[in-house]
């Protein structure tokens, strides 16, 4: 299982709003899981995939200098589940950028349907997370995922 | 990949409340990508881990009769540390209220006493054949499934 | 036009609620955020957000809350008792915080409990009236 929870961002306006899309497809094998006769995409998975649009929302608006890190969710509601063979569309909208943290507010549909509201808070956690050990380098936005937001096409209008 | 967020249930008490489980390891492939010089526990992992937990005790409670039993609002979630490989996660899951068709829990996890997460849940849960009879035999299924879940981790014998 | 007490007191309240997640009857005005409510690091941010919606305006994190600046420095910090130097210094950061009763026990433990609804009340009055 990759870590990748969202596909490609159809819309990127820098340090506003962004919108990603998601595949849901029987080759993830979590599905099989969750659950064995019927496949629904998990709603902590739903929030990853919203967490991360956020978060490069977020981490895009300071250029990737700070490591954004999921602190709070401050409400996650679901109305409907997501199956295989559909696409899933995030829309994440900035809330607040300070230099500690950051809020968003996410909106997540299949086609016409809105299937989930999430409201959620990242750390920067260099100016935020005293007592706790990480790195100095940037893990969260690292070579890895540099290389794949090239793939998630995204084009700022700063 | 299997996605069983929970390895063995130390106490449940029916309507009342569990205690959990889950041993994070370098063995699950997504710590590679979260993060590679960090590997740590993703959030929402532990997320699901307390979902799942309380889900096993709404199905023991409510004795397997739904098959559904899906996170419906998670609110005031904080992530306090980080959960690392070869930390073992005590998920502590209080229910509120169980009924039939829905749930509500006070849920935490920590590793040894320092605090990771905590977290307010409501579950909801339901039969697929509630809404279309053709699926009764979905619903037959992940039951079957869910019962062996939860012998797997001692919740049942 | 300025704000009636009640109706900072009614808004300050909502924010907290919201943020920390408690009971509409648990954020008195004497409740301290941390012990009795329960809020954290993140939670402060959260409530400084909701407080800028709330009554539009800007508050930067060391307006209300004292920053590391204060907590980790040797000078207003000695022995477990915060010392003149540091109490000027969170009169001048801090100038809507009730120090009267703390200075006569600077205790750092102490520093915690001067948080509360009532505190943040008295900041967004002098802030926006």
């Amino acid at each position: 299982m990759r870590w990748i929870w969202i596909d490609k961002f159809t819309e990127f306006e820098s340090g506003k709003r962004a919108v990603a899309v998601k595949s849901i497809t029987l080759a993830e094998e979590h599905l099989h899981d969750h659950f064995p006769g019927y496949p629904v995409m998990p709603n902590s998975l739903l929030t990853e995939a919203m967490a991360q649009t956020g978060g490069i929302l977020v981490g895009e608006a300071k250029d990737f200098k700070e490591k954004v890190i999921l602190a709070k969710i401050s409400k996650a509601t679901f109305y409907e589940v997501a199956r295989p063979g559909t696409q899933i569309t995030l829309e994440a909208v900035v809330e607040n950028i300070a230099k500690e943290a950051a809020s968003i507010k996410g909106t997540i549909r299949c086609g016409d349907i809105c299937i989930a509201e999430i409201a959620m808070m990242f750390s920067h956690i260099d100016q935020n997370m005293g007592g706790l050990d990480f790195p100095d380098d940037n893990f969260v936005f690292n070579d890895n995922f540099m290389s794949l937001l090239d793939t998630y096409n995204i084009n700022t209008s700063k | 990949m299997r996605f069983i967020l929970l390895d063995r249930v130390l106490e449940l008490e029916s309507g009342k409340n569990i205690t959990a489980v889950k041993a994070v390891s370098l063995a699950e492939e997504y710590l590679a990508d979260h993060f590679p010089d960090f590997p740590v526990l993703p959030g929402v992992m532990m997320l699901e881990a307390l979902v799942q937990t309380a889900a096993t005790l709404v199905r023991v409670t409510n004795n397997f009769e739904q098959s559904m039993v899906i996170l419906q609002e998670a609110r005031n979630v904080k992530y306090k540390s980080f959960v690392k490989p070869g930390n073992l996660l005590t998920l502590k899951i209080e229910a509120k209220k169980i009924d039939n068709d829905s749930s509500t829990f006070k849920a935490s996890a920590f590793v040894e006493d320092t605090p990771m997460i905590e977290a307010r849940l409501k579950l909801k849960h339901y039969n697929l054949a509630d809404n279309d009879r053709t699926l009764k035999k979905n619903d037959l299924q992940i039951i079957e499934a869910m019962k062996n879940n939860a012998r797997l981790v001692g919740a049942i014998t | 036009m300025p704000m009636s007490q009640e109706d900072i007191t009614g808004k300050v309240q909502e924010a907290l609620i919201e943020a920390l997640g408690v009971d509409d009857d648990e954020a008195t005005l004497e409740a301290t955020l941390i012990d009795d409510l329960g809020a954290e690091s993140i939670d402060f941010l959260d409530i400084i957000f909701r407080l800028e919606k709330a009554f539009d305006i800007k508050i930067a994190r060391e307006e209300l809350f004292p920053g590391d600046d204060v907590i980790s420095n040797a000078d207003f910090i000695v022995d477990g008792k915060v010392t003149q130097a540091g109490i000027d210094e969170m009169k001048k950061q801090l100038p809507h915080l009730d120090l009267s009763d703390f200075e006569s026990d600077p205790d750092v433990n102490k520093i915690p409990d001067l948080f509360t609804v009532k505190m943040i009340v008295d900041f967004i009055n002098s802030k926006i009236n």
